[in-house]
């Protein structure tokens, strides 16, 4: 296992107006043998930085490298595996789950051998070797979900990406595949990437948090601090808003200012400046003294900043209440 | 609300057109700029035709035993000796001065014999298409309507069975049949040649019929996939009659997907009239394209391939139109 | 699995006739030309265009030959050339629709668009393009009749193959590392196979009938040689005379068209979904004259059950036996996994379950109306605007070619016969209420420049365009982003404060739940498996809740601890287990849960369907449960 290094990352799609830049200059590290928990909203361009690592998207700029090494080749890109959200559209309905599986398998070897590796990863996910002759109509999502992740072990990866790999499944099944996904990290010392929208489901799973909105990563750091001191507003925002027992929709929370109360931005059309303050519970709309926000990118000094985080104003104390 | 909403667009498939504000104007110049090159592509094709046919198209035409000296003034006069990109030029620019070339065989302009041929089987089309419309759409969604969740199956089957059976019969056996039920047997109705009203009924009808029900099939099916969408359930929420729900929310979604679908169906009848007017005997361009490709009297057939792809061309170009304006969603005007 | 479905299409009546037809022609096409081949070429001088006779029962062509023998001996000829035709076709168009897929990007790219412009054009039109260029004759035609149809052929196969590559599993084998030609071989033709398939089947057909018209223009096979067409096109000539000479080869020509055109048909049927067909309902007890509801009572419902017609017979219950009741101005949220009956019940309850349920109970009262028995009409009229909905999908809940402000005055308009302008303004100033700005901009929009965020709240808006007393939202935030969940979620919960109205929220999400609503109802396989307040969930007495609490991690959960799981996955509707349904899932299950328990008290306000209710508090991240609060 190694470590997956992402430098300035850039994807676009389309051309003139039409444009959408779906990833915006990501830095990223994922450090080996950890797990990167990668947040954020539908359209921030999570999934789409997975697909691009593993080349089911072209890159428009920056860098993905393993070990320092850029990627270029297809060999190259097999070295990172992919598991995708929706295990009923992951796997080839007219394949075994054991052809499957046997065929991101790296290399030559003769029938027996193939047979006895794939009856090794069944097991490994804690599926009977016995069912890699049936098809994956005959199994429920959260066994798919395990063939898929056997696929992804089968290749000899470096680096496993999961690209919200629980949505797709009902709630009494999620909580068997997370456990999954955290013992085979432990037992055999995965690098990871693990896509959510769900900050709860990331928080479970990593050791790093990044978030991501609208195209590029606002704040990245250990899990614990990311969640109990987030030095991004938008961090903020979205542990607010996640759902606990015992949190009443009356708390009010800084967020919930009704001067915020506003359409999403598009992707296709990113507001000037900071991204994110428009929507921003410390940005211009709230203090209107905070012009710097619309007109500047924080962008630029994230490095410098607690956190990395993307914001002119991410050393301002923005404590979470405990839960 | 002060907050600056420049583009409130869902993030899906919205797009900001290249002219500002006017997304009319992009899809136009866009669907203009392929029917042009369409256009390009046609005439491209109708001139290659001739250089297309294996060996001396002049000879072909005129016949082994004519005398060498006549295919050869044939061939200067045709431009044939010429070099291609000439040749090409100079069939452009006849082309838009309105000369499409004279006959090998009679000798009178291209042009004209089209102009006598085509308000033949332009009428002949109009009324079809017309014919088609008239019976498909309200067909098409009765049938839906009362057909919907499994309802009246007896009804349902003969429905597809006898339009599948009737539309799978070609045009010109449909015609043929129709001249001897109404011609031969009931004497009822002329079945050649073209005169009063009575002599459109049987053409109209062999080139409509199945057409018609084709047309129909589809609405029915788009309009039962309609029917199954959560809109039509929020319609039902509100509790409005169930004809406000057809009438405002099931049709016009219906109409438009139709539309998509059966604007091939439209352009395929076009041509379809060159077998019917062949067994009626109809005086329109299909039955001077196949004496000519018989008679291979090229130039004609070329002017007449012309005017069949451009009639084409154009009645994509208004449906597609038409898409665009009923289609608020008008993913056909984004591009 | 493909043989199946041959066999399936076989055993439909149209399929069975068609294969049948078929076989028969092909048995004709080899016999007919070496028994009869040489009497339809001999010449009868002495009846030379002659009508009906005992020799000849279909008449005679103008040299005096027996058309019966010509039509019969055709068949060879005529059917040979179109599967000639076809094959070039779907050879031709397999080539070009595979191509973009092997080729880079731009290459690709230009020819899908060579194969766009192409579709355009009728495919006779090409066809008779191409027999110009190919020369008028038998040859000729085939190439031409080929080639016409390879653009739409290849056309489907570009569709079809850009649709399963876009599928993940295709992603996967090439994250996987598999070779583009093995991706090719092994992934995407097999899942094309069968709609290629059919279409080839019924593009026969369709070349079979392009054929005989090609002849039949004098255009395709040429004298001596004789087709259908061609037989066709001499007889009419002569109807009057002898109308079977153009019928008896035209008959040939559809029956032989149809038989392919049908085949293709009843292939695709069996691919595609069957209807399931809508029957009687099977005999109920008559639903007990409904007691006086509690005048306190919103909705009450009780036994409902929801039947559908099973695709082998008998009938399935996605709910089987729901008790509910919900007071004025409560919040009752209903939690339950997919499959669990919760949404259904929540239409069924709105009167908008699919036509093909089947709804009982043995009394239901919505907003002070019983509607079960009534006709729709009398829905209609009695409920009008007292129950709101929202949906799931705010992308596909509205109708996209209206605009959102039309939308919303369609209530008003019906029910109260409010003019047009009025109803407008109203659907404005309830836009503005549920926090929509620029309101009046907003409201001639059309519901795809709404982001999901504001079409949900437009749908909430939609529903408090009158007074409704109960608002039933079914999983209103699931496609929605978590920040924007909260808003929608706070709306809700202000509109139920303003307006007094009942609210019943549907949810997968437990403490989506918590957070609005003050008594949760969680639902397990069709049936209500407990009922509780949400200050009481600690004390979750049925296995199923407490697994549910607990296997659903948040930010609070110990991460060092595995997540509690729940073993097997809920059972199919058609197939539940005898007594407790979650029973095959539960660590406490005994022999006594073969019977099916029924709600019983299990502490205040509380009562579970269980014959081991739980008594200890869950020891789940309790923190979280009883509140951080504090």
């Amino acid at each position: 296992m190694r470590e997956l290094s992402f430098r300035g990352t850039t994807v676009r799609f389309g051309t003139g107006r039409s444009a959408l830049t779906a990833v915006d200059g990501v830095d990223l590290v994922v450090p080996q043998g950890q797990v990167v928990g990668l947040v954020g909203e539908s359209g921030s361009g999570k999934s789409t930085l997975a697909k691009a690592a593993v080349g089911l998207v072209p890159t428009t700029g920056g860098e993905i490298a393993l070990d320092g090494a850029p990627l270029r080749t297809r060999r190259d890109r097999r070295r990172l595996q992919l598991v995708f959200q929706d295990p009923h559209a992951s796997l080839d309905p007219r394949m075994s789950i054991g052809e499957s599986i046997a065929e991101a398998l790296p290399g030559r070897r003769g029938r027996a051998a193939r047979a006895a590796e794939v009856a090794r990863l069944l097991e490994l996910v804690g599926l009977d070797p016995a069912r890699a002759r049936s098809l994956p109509s005959g199994l429920s999502g959260g066994q798919r979900q395990r063939v898929a992740l056997a696929r992804a072990l089968a290749a000899e990866p470096e680096v496993v990406l999961a690209d919200e790999i629980t949505s797709a499944l009902d709630v009494s099944v999620q909580g068997a595949v997370l456990n999954l996904v955290r013992d085979l990290q432990r037992q055999l010392g995965l690098t990871m990437l693990f896509i959510s929208h769900n900050l709860s489901v990331v928080r479970y799973v990593s050791d790093v948090i990044a978030v991501m909105y609208l195209g590029r990563i606002v704040e990245a750091g250990p899990a614990d601090e990311v969640l109990s001191a987030p030095k991004h507003p938008y961090t903020r925002t979205l542990l607010d808003a996640a759902p606990a027992f015992g949190v009443a929709l009356d708390d009010p929370v800084p967020a919930d200012d009704a001067r915020l109360d506003t359409e999403a931005p598009s992707p296709h059309d990113p507001p000037p400046g900071c991204r994110f303050h428009r929507r921003c519970p410390i940005g211009p709309l709230t203090r209107p003294e905070r012009t710097i926000c619309a007109e500047t990118d924080p962008q630029p000094g994230a490095a410098d900043r607690p956190h990395r985080a993307a914001c002119h104003f991410a050393t301002e104390i923005l404590e979470v209440p405990a839960r | 609300m002060t907050a600056p909403v420049a583009a409130p667009l869902a993030p899906t498939r919205t797009r900001v057109s290249a002219w500002a504000g006017n997304p009319w104007a992009g899809f136009l110049a866009r669907r203009l700029g392929r029917l042009l090159v369409s256009l390009a592509v046609l005439v491209t094709l109708a001139f290659g035709m001739i250089h297309l046919i294996p060996g001396d198209p002049v000879r072909a035409s005129l016949g082994v035993t004519a005398p060498q000296d006549l295919v050869d003034a044939r061939r200067a006069a045709l431009g044939l000796d010429d070099p291609i990109g000439v040749q090409y030029l100079d069939y452009l620019r006849a082309l838009f001065s309105g000369d499409l070339g004279v006959s090998m065989s009679s000798g009178v302009p291209v042009s004209e014999t089209i102009g006598q041929r085509l308000p033949a089987t332009a009428s002949l089309a109009v009324a079809a298409f017309v014919v088609v419309m008239l019976v498909a759409i309200p067909l098409g969604l009765a049938m839906a309507v009362l057909t919907r969740g499994g309802r009246r199956r007896g009804g349902e089957l003969g429905f597809t069975a006898t339009s599948a059976v009737i539309a799978a019969i070609p045009e010109f056996l449909l015609a043929v049949g129709l001249v001897f039920v109404f011609g031969v047997s009931l004497g009822w109705l002329p079945v050649a040649g073209r005169g009063g009203a009575s002599s459109y009924v049987l053409p109209v009808l062999a080139l409509a019929l199945g057409p018609a029900l084709l047309m129909a099939r589809m609405v029915r099916v788009e309009a039962l996939a309609v029917l199954d969408q959560d809109f039509v359930r929020t319609a039902r929420a509100k509790r409005l009659p169930p004809l406000r729900v057809y009438l405002r929310h099931v049709f016009p979604n219906a109409l438009t997907s139709t539309l998509t679908i059966g604007g091939l169906l439209l352009s395929s009848m076009i041509v379809g009239t060159v077998l019917v007017e062949n067994v009626f005997a109809w005086p329109g361009m299909g039955m001077t394209i196949v004496s000519s490709i018989l008679a291979k009297d090229y130039p004609v057939v070329q002017g007449i391939v012309l005017v069949y792809g451009a009639a084409v061309l154009l009645v994509n170009l208004v449906v597609d139109v038409l898409l665009a304006v009923a289609d608020p969603r008008s993913t056909i005007r984004e591009g | 699995m493909g043989r199946d479905q041959w066999k399936a299409a076989l055993r439909n009546p149209v399929g069975a006739v068609a294969a049948g037809l078929l076989v028969l022609l092909a048995i004709l096409a080899i016999v007919a030309p070496i028994i009869w081949g040489d009497a339809a070429e001999e010449t009868d001088p002495a009846a030379l265009s002659q009508g009906s006779t005992s020799d000849h029962p279909l008449g005679t062509d103008a040299l005096g030959r027996d058309i019966l023998f010509r039509v019969l001996v055709a068949t060879r000829y005529s059917l040979g050339l179109a599967l000639l035709a076809t094959a070039i076709c779907v050879g031709a168009g397999l080539i070009l629709g595979v191509l973009p897929a092997v080729l880079g990007r731009r290459a690709g790219r230009l020819v899908t668009a060579t194969v766009n412009l192409a579709v355009a054009f009728p495919g006779l039109l090409l066809a008779l393009f191409f027999a110009v260029v190919f020369g008028v004759g038998a040859r000729g035609a085939v190439l031409a009749i080929g080639l016409a149809g390879a653009p739409s052929f290849a056309r489907l196969v570009q569709t079809n193959v850009a649709a399963v590559s876009g599928r993940d599993f295709v992603a996967a084998a090439r994250v996987a590392g598999v070779a583009r030609f093995r991706l090719i071989a092994r992934h995407l033709l097999p899942n094309i196979g069968e709609p290629l398939v059919v279409n080839a089947t019924v593009l026969a057909g369709g070349a079979l009938l392009a054929f005989a018209g090609l002849s039949f223009l004098g255009l395709g096979v040429q004298p001596p040689a004789y087709d259908w067409g061609r037989l066709l096109g001499e007889g009419l000539d002569r109807i009057y005379i002898n109308p079977a000479a153009a019928l008896a080869p035209g008959v040939a020509v559809v029956i032989a068209g149809l038989a392919f055109t049908l085949l293709g048909e009843s292939i695709a049927q069996v691919v595609g979904v069957r209807a399931v067909r809508r029957r009687q309902p099977p005999a109920m007890p008559p639903a007990a004259a409904a007691a006086p509801a509690g005048t306190d009572a919103v909705l009450a419902a009780e036994d409902l059950r929801v039947a559908f017609p099973a695709p082998g017979g008998g009938w399935t219950h996605p709910v089987d036996g729901v008790s509910l009741t919900v007071r004025r101005g409560e919040t009752v949220g209903v939690v339950g996994e997919s499959g669990s009956g919760k949404s259904l019940t929540a239409l069924a309850v709105a009167q908008l379950a699919p036509d093909t349920a089947h709804v009982t109970a043995d009394r239901l009262e919505v907003a002070g109306v019983a509607p079960l028995g009534r006709t729709g009409a009398e829905v209609r009229e009695l409920l009008g605007t007292k129950v709101a909905m929202v949906f799931q999908d705010p992308m596909t809940s509205f109708n996209p070619s209206m605009r959102i402000g039309a939308q919303l005055a369609e209530v008003t308009r019906v029910h109260e016969r409010q003019g047009r302008k009025p109803a407008l303004a109203r659907a404005v100033d309830r836009l503005r209420t549920v926090r929509v700005p620029a309101p009046e901009r907003r409201a001639h929009q059309y519901p795809h420049e709404f982001s999901g965020g504001m079409r949900q709240r437009a749908m909430v808006a939609m529903g408090l365009m009158s007074t409704p007393e109960l608002i039933i939202a079914d999983e209103p935030t699931t496609a929605l982003d978590v920040t924007v969940q909260r808003q929608v979620l706070r709306l809700l919960k202000d509109v139920q404060a303003e307006t007094g109205a009942a609210v019943v929220l549907i949810s997968h999400d437990i403490a989506v739940v918590g957070q609005l609503c003050e008594r949760v109802v969680v639902m397990y396989a069709g049936h209500v498996v407990e009922e509780l307040p949400v200050g009481a969930l600690g004390a979750a007495a049925h296995p199923y809740t407490r697994a549910l609490l607990a296997s659903v991690p948040d930010l609070a959960t110990d991460r060092e601890r595995p997540l509690a799981t729940i073993p097997g996955r809920p059972p199919d509707p058609a197939d539940r287990p005898e007594g407790c349904a979650f029973a095959p899932r539960c660590e406490f299950a005994d022999d006594v849960c073969r019977t099916r328990p029924s709600l019983a008290a299990v502490g205040p306000d509380q009562r579970a369907a269980c014959w081991h209710p739980r008594t200890q508090p869950l020891d789940l991240a309790l923190d979280a449960v009883t509140g951080g609060q504090a």
